[in-house]
């Protein structure tokens, strides 16, 4: 107990290090990570506590940023009913889409996820009145309170480190709520949870929700990083890049998927300084550490701590055994 | 979950350690020049690259002069990549002007994000019309085109030169098409063409069966798009025999001279219309080539977006010249006075909105020594970006889509 908090803290202490101590281009991609990492959060949810891995959830993040970029540049609403309307929608396709999955298994969500995800994509990149097509919608700008000028990088950083610390902390509760633990219940023994009386199918179809709208947050964060949304986010690409970040930081823990996407983009950032093949040498690195620790970074380190100091069982690992 | 701080910490300072490692005082003037070296687009990054390291051998003492250094970034084709990498340029780089973007969306990204920045940008291959109309920024310019552009004067040819009256346009369904026929069917429709119907197509369609079996009766065809769609469109269209019926015109990339090996003879004859022309047989054309050719290998033919990075970066060393140096609002003035009147595409300047008024060569696939080329058989000279019409009434006007302007020329929109 003591120890997390210690743990929240240090987190909390190099997040509000970083804008001091970094220069513009660092906090810049602080807040690329920290929004990527709400992504494989939404993912993780997923992923670690049910056993559904999903190719949709930055399509989440593309509903929210289109839904802003749309009523926001073209009919100029105002940006906390912008933001409220984002949300309303990512939970809207939320239950339409964990309607539609919900009953599905292991390959066939994925194998779901993936259709609806594209669907969506292609919508975004067909239906051009609306969406502007591959060009997209350009001039997504936060607003500017008096002196706070919520596009400047610094200002943006403490709002997008403030949201993400909170919906971590959120999602840390939940994973230790009964709520939390009977979705592991549900991905060890479905039989059994239902048996016990546990409304499966209901507790599956809220954590999807709940998955959603937290790509919605990171979502909202994208459009407003980026200044123009366009359908290059609901791409596959970003779905598999956010799925190879959160299985690489360890997606059955909280911290994993912050903590790949964190070594992802820092190898991007630092590979392609010295090489146009960086794809290659970060393809290379991600074959090797899935090969060497199959379960993610995060719960490698937590293993080898564990054998030195034995400290009481992890709340946030689970104990089956099977590997992705 | 306890220790993940430790982690957190060293990947984070991993990340520190990167970023501090490149700082670095601002000595000298550097361009950062940005396109897609990877991915399935990197044809357009390298040619972009090889034009610009072309452009660094002929400048090599005037860029020793300046002190000027140039760095490669790798857009990868999306958008996102592109806004990260420029703000690597601004923040971390020290750049003090930008080649690029060359794709279509990563050229709007780059634009949005240079609005905020306010940093001098030469777009180069990048083609949509907003980026020097109705979105311009005072410290954007362009050395390319837009994808109106070329097809003013290709509407106009095919309607007075080649009398054709009704066109049927076959093209991927996305935004540069649009204006690619939005631009024909202007020139089209102002030259005396009677109408031109549209059937657009999804991006990465490879049976046209379906299309091709229902074509409307027209005299002549227009195919807008390219790579392996416009490559299984023309092998279709031959294969249904459609071209004993109607001509297969081409969208400006269609007959792309990496594609005519492909298509084989059947090309030839296959007439399209671009600011540029592999078959130019102009002098500063063919040193140009020459050079390209001596530098990067003959089996690699310099096509428009090696030509437009490097005529881009050669307007960047002019104006960093003219401006004694980098100051922002100096180099942006004398960027947007660029005259080029010796480029190897011909010569052009830019409009006040920072496009090129340029020729237009209407090209005809032809076979010079061996290899398939796109040969000019006519010029329009001093083309804006705006082809024949008033700049101010254009921009007024809806921009082109997937059904703007009106196919039919006797529209009132056209009187």
């Amino acid at each position: 107990m003591k120890r997390e908090h210690l743990i929240i803290l240090a987190i909390v202490a190099l997040l509000v290090a970083w804008p001091l101590l970094m220069g513009n281009y660092a906090v810049s991609q602080a807040n690329r990570a920290m929004i990527y990492a709400l992504a494989a959060l939404s993912f993780s949810l997923l992923a670690g506590r049910l056993g559904w891995f999903s190719l949709c959830q930055t399509t989440f993040a593309g509903i929210s940023g289109y839904t802003i970029a749309i009523l926001g540049v073209r009919y100029g609403l105002p940006f906390p009913l912008l933001v409220t309307l984002a949300l309303l929608f990512t939970a809207v396709s939320a239950v339409i889409f964990g309607l539609l999955t919900v009953r599905s298994r292991q390959v066939s969500f994925l194998m779901l996820t993936l259709a609806l995800g594209q669907m969506v994509w292609a919508l975004s990149f067909q239906w051009v009145d609306v969406t502007g097509g591959y060009n997209g919608i350009a001039g997504v700008r936060m607003p500017v309170y008096g002196d706070l000028n919520l596009n400047d990088t610094r200002v943006f950083y403490v709002l997008v480190a403030t949201v993400t610390v909170a919906i971590f902390l959120a999602v840390w509760r939940l994973y230790r709520s009964p709520f939390g633990l009977l979705l592991l219940g549900i991905q060890e023994n479905e039989q059994r949870m239902r048996a016990l009386g546990h409304p499966v199918y209901l507790a599956r179809f809220t954590a999807f929700v709940l998955a959603g709208m937290i790509g919605g947050v990171a979502g909202v964060f994208l459009v407003y990083d980026m200044g123009i949304m366009s359908p290059s986010p609901l791409g596959l690409g970003h779905a598999v890049w956010v799925l190879t970040a959160a299985v690489l930081g360890g997606y059955r823990t909280l911290l994993g998927p912050a903590l790949g996407v964190a070594v992802l983009i820092a190898l991007e950032t630092l590979v392609s300084q010295y090489t146009d093949r960086h794809m290659m040498v970060i393809g290379l690195v991600l074959l090797l550490s899935i090969l060497l620790m199959p379960r993610g970074l995060a719960e490698v380190f937590e293993q080898y701590f564990k054998r030195k100091s034995k400290p009481q069982a992890s709340v946030t690992t689970t104990t089956r055994g099977e590997e992705p | 979950m306890k220790h993940a701080k430790t982690l957190i910490i060293s990947g984070m300072s991993a990340l520190a350690v990167g970023s501090a490692a490149h700082l670095q005082a601002d000595d000298g003037l550097r361009v950062g020049v940005i396109g897609p070296t990877t991915g399935v687009f990197s044809f357009f990054g390298e040619q972009q690259r090889m034009g610009v390291e072309l452009a660094m051998e002929e400048y090599a003492d005037r860029l020793e002069a300046l002190g000027l250094e140039v760095r490669f970034y790798d857009s990868q084709g999306d958008a996102e990549t592109t806004v990260d990498r420029l703000r690597a340029m601004e923040s971390r780089d020290d750049v003090d002007l930008v080649v690029g973007p060359v794709l279509g969306g990563t050229g709007l990204a780059g634009l949005e994000w240079a609005k905020g920045s306010g940093m001098p940008m030469v777009i180069s291959y990048s083609a949509p019309e907003d980026i020097t109309m109705r979105d311009r920024a005072e410290n954007v310019v362009r050395a390319g085109w837009t994808g109106a552009q070329p097809m003013f004067a290709f509407g106009q040819y095919v309607a007075e030169e080649l009398g054709h009256q009704r066109i049927i346009a076959v093209g991927q369904d996305y935004s540069f098409p649009y204006n690619q026929l939005g631009g024909f069917l202007k020139g089209f429709c102002a030259a005396g063409g009677e109408s031109v119907e549209r059937i657009w197509h999804p991006t990465g369609t490879s049976d046209y069966s379906s299309i091709l079996a229902t074509l409307p009766d027209g005299d002549a065809v227009l195919y807008n798009g390219a790579g392996s769609d416009g490559l299984a469109f023309f092998q279709q269209y031959h294969d249904f025999g459609i071209d004993a019926r109607m001509p297969l015109l081409g969208g400006s990339n269609f007959f792309a001279v990496g594609d005519l090996p492909e298509m084989g003879e059947e090309a030839i004859g296959g007439l399209s219309a671009l600011q540029y022309a592999e078959g130019l047989e102009t002098d500063e054309f063919v040193a140009f080539r020459d050079a390209f050719w001596d530098m990067h290998g003959d089996d690699v033919m310099p096509l428009a977006p090696a030509e437009h990075g490097y005529v881009a970066f050669k307007m960047a060393v002019n104006a960093f010249e003219s401006a004694n140096g980098g100051d922002r609002d100096a180099v942006i003035a004398a960027l947007r006075e660029t005259e080029m009147p010796d480029a190897p595409r011909g010569p052009f300047h830019l409009d006040e909105y920072g496009n090129p008024v340029q020729n237009i060569y209407i090209n005809e696939v032809k076979e010079v020594d061996g290899r398939l080329v796109n040969v000019p058989i006519k010029t329009y000279e001093e083309v804006s970006q705006f082809g024949p019409f008033d700049a101010e009434e254009y921009l007024a006007g809806e921009p082109d889509s997937r059904d703007f302007p009106p196919g039919d020329c006797s529209d009132p929109y056209y009187d």
